[in-house]
């Protein structure tokens, strides 16, 4: 059976007039990946913030279960953590920036800066090590900002957006190195909001928006509830009329993409061979796709429901 | 990892960020090159002063204030017929004095009123008394008793508030404005830089405020410290070469270095600057734009406190000054002072220092309580009022 090394119950945190977290409860199991998804706003930062005790809830509870203890807050070396807010000490040589910010973790010098080079040396950076972090392109010190959150080894590690600024290329990258990780025994908490990118690692998912839990559960577990739909996406000759496809069977919801584009949405019942009988119908259909809706998908269905 | 361990860490990064040994030495040379030049281009440019200046006189004047002038001067006569030549020859070459008499009165013509021209005027003056003196029947014995100061015998309770006690009391204070001085800058510069450059919350991710906040003092301060401790080696080596070069013995310079004085100056100077890096930390904490902030100015506070140390040298027993010598924020360097050049009881000295300490201990932890909550106010820089609202919540 896994084992839950963080049980967050029933937390929520507000500033001034906004409620930013809203009586949300999840748990993590070791080894899982486990991705916060929301938008931007939807107060995925927020939690995070609060599971590291920067700042404190307003009321629930927070436990952690880190190598067998029971903590309300684990010791500083067992965590790792890349904060939305990216900064290094960009007037400072990378290898020592590096060193420092894993010895204040608990590592030793002479451990951190072995790792910190292996490290350096996969990224291609080994002959810069000397350098001052600012003249590195932005993608590489995004890099190394995320080797500072994790070159530790911790047990567990919180990644807020670590997708966010990165290319397709360096995306796909980072989701080599957070699976592992992973695979070498962290747990990974992340957050973030490309649901795509998200789909090809996590096994766990909390869907969040305005501070209110949308779904809470494994990955496989949220297609079987909620994908089990299909959606056809059309292309037009003249202008999309809603009212024409309104009357068709099994149709949840319709989005209209542009003039001459439309997804819309049929309910779980309904059978895909039926569905394309009935849109041989009406005329000026020129082109039909059909598919089971992805992450985003459910989200935005999840949203509206809300 | 424990706290003494991480804090040890936190110090010496911050300690190695901004001591620079490099540049420091190129500091020390600057200061050496400066103090040569100024040593040896004095020289040069009143080189002229050690010799015998030279006046010119009418050669009626009365013999006996030639005679007089001539063991100060090298007196020149001018006939009369040639003095207004000579007057018009000081306005172009603008150099020369005359000296002639008109009935009892003294007239001198120079281009410009000068050093030179205020001695001649003090030697007339003596050489006038001397005259004047005579005129009344003075025997010279008589005029060497009249002139003499009268005897006294001293008999002080403490006698060991020499000038040389002044001095390394404003020593002390010269030293410690030049630590907070340090601190100010390397203070502002890391804490506002890692809000600027969004590290904060990295490292508050793995350390506590506290332990940040005590490194970061510790750290700044032990730079602060080193270069104070640098220039002061450095001012009693230039110190021993000034004797040495002006012709008195260099161990002279072990006469302004009184030992217990400086013992005590030590450990308040530490503890001090700890209290101020504590307090400008505080306040840098709050600061989100260095250079739109109207809370910049504040950082220059401790200054105020320490310049009112110096008030302490006027009457080192007084209330005030006694006060100054308690005051957390004057103690450091106002008690070490009056300690120099006067008598304080030992239970003064160590109530002193624990009130230091005390007051150390709990600024500290408001410093880090006020970056604490700093840190959860993003966007517009926060008041104080709601930086105190906010520390009141949990």
């Amino acid at each position: 059976m896994q084992k839950t090394v963080l049980s967050v119950n029933a937390i929520s945190k507000g500033f001034q007039h906004l409620k930013a977290v809203n009586n949300i409860s999840f748990t993590v199991g070791q080894g899982d990946i486990y991705a916060f998804l929301g938008p931007n706003g939807a107060g995925k930062t927020t939690t995070l913030r609060m599971l590291l005790d920067i700042i404190k809830p307003d009321s629930g509870h927070i436990a952690w279960s880190l190598n067998g203890k029971q903590n309300q807050l684990p010791a500083a070396g067992q965590i790792g953590y890349l904060p939305e807010e990216r900064g290094l000490y960009l007037d400072i040589p990378i290898l020592k920036s590096l060193v420092y910010l894993a010895s204040i973790r608990g590592m030793e010098k002479a451990a951190a800066k072995k790792t910190a080079l292996e490290w350096l040396e996969r990224l291609g950076l080994a002959d810069r090590a000397k350098e001052k972090l600012q003249v590195l392109s932005k993608g590489n010190q995004q890099k190394i900002q995320f080797v500072a959150s994790i070159l530790h080894k911790p047990t567990f590690a919180i990644l807020d957006e670590p997708f966010a600024g990165l290319d397709p290329i360096n995306q796909e990258i980072f989701i080599d190195y957070i699976k592992e990780i992973n695979k070498q025994g962290t747990t990974i908490l992340l957050s973030a909001h490309q649901m795509p990118l998200v789909e090809k690692i996590a096994n766990k998912i909390f869907l969040i928006n305005k501070g209110h839990e949308l779904y809470n559960g494994d990955l496989t577990g949220i297609y079987q509830t909620f994908g089990d739909k299909t959606i056809i996406e059309l292309q037009l000759e003249s202008p999309f009329n809603e009212t024409t496809f309104l009357n068709l069977n099994g149709v949840e919801n319709i989005e209209i993409v542009d003039d001459i584009h439309a997804k819309i949405t049929f309910g779980q019942k309904t059978r895909l061979k039926d569905v394309l009988h009935d849109l041989t119908k009406i005329e000026g259909i020129c082109d039909v796709t059909s598919h089971k809706p992805d992450l985003h998908e459910i989200f935005l269905q999840l949203v509206k429901k809300q | 990892m424990n706290y003494l361990k991480q804090v040890i860490t936190v110090t010496r990064w911050e300690f190695s960020r901004f001591f620079k040994p490099k540049n420091e030495a190129l500091g020390i040379i600057i200061m050496v090159l400066t103090s040569l030049v100024f040593y040896f281009g004095g020289k040069y440019a009143f080189s002229d002063t050690d010799k015998k200046a030279v006046i010119h006189i009418g050669a009626e004047m009365d013999a006996s204030l030639g005679e007089f002038l001539g063991s100060h001067y090298v007196v020149k006569e001018i006939p009369k017929a040639e003095m207004d030549s000579f007057i018009e020859q000081i306005s172009h070459e603008k150099e020369g004095i005359l000296l002639e008499t008109e009935a009892e009165n003294f007239v001198v013509y120079a281009y410009k009123n000068t050093r030179a021209i205020k001695k001649l005027k003090a030697r007339l003056t003596e050489y006038h008394q001397q005259r004047e003196m005579q005129k009344i029947g003075l025997s010279h014995d008589e005029l060497a008793a009249l002139l003499s100061p009268a005897t006294v015998v001293e008999s002080f309770v403490y006698a060991d508030n020499s000038g040389k006690r002044v001095v390394l009391s404003y020593f002390f204070a010269g030293l410690m404005i030049m630590a907070l001085f340090l601190s100010f800058a390397y203070q502002f510069t890391a804490i506002t830089g890692e809000k600027q450059l969004k590290i904060t919350e990295q490292i508050v991710s793995a350390i506590s405020p506290q332990v940040w906040m005590d490194g970061k003092i510790f750290g700044i301060s032990f730079t602060g410290i080193s270069s104070m401790l640098t220039y002061a080696i450095l001012s009693i080596v230039g110190g021993m070469l000034f004797f040495q070069f002006t012709g008195m013995p260099a161990s002279g310079i072990l006469d302004y270095l009184y030992l217990p004085s400086i013992a005590v100056y030590l450990p308040f100077a530490l503890v001090g600057i700890f209290i101020w890096n504590a307090i400008l930390a505080a306040i840098a904490s709050i600061i989100t734009d260095p250079n739109n902030s109207g809370k910049s100015s504040l950082m220059m506070l401790p200054m105020v406190f320490v310049i009112a140390s110096f008030l302490v040298i006027r009457d080192p027993d007084n209330g005030f000054s006694v006060f100054l010598s308690w005051f957390p924020l004057t103690s450091a360097t106002s008690m070490p002072m009056r300690w120099a050049i006067t008598e304080v009881s030992y239970l003064q000295l160590a109530g002193s220092f624990i009130t230091l300490l005390l007051t150390f201990y709990f600024l500290r932890k408001l410093a880090a309580k006020i970056f604490r909550v700093s840190i959860l106010i993003t966007g517009k820089e926060p008041s104080f009022r709601e930086v105190y609202k906010l520390s009141k919540l949990k």
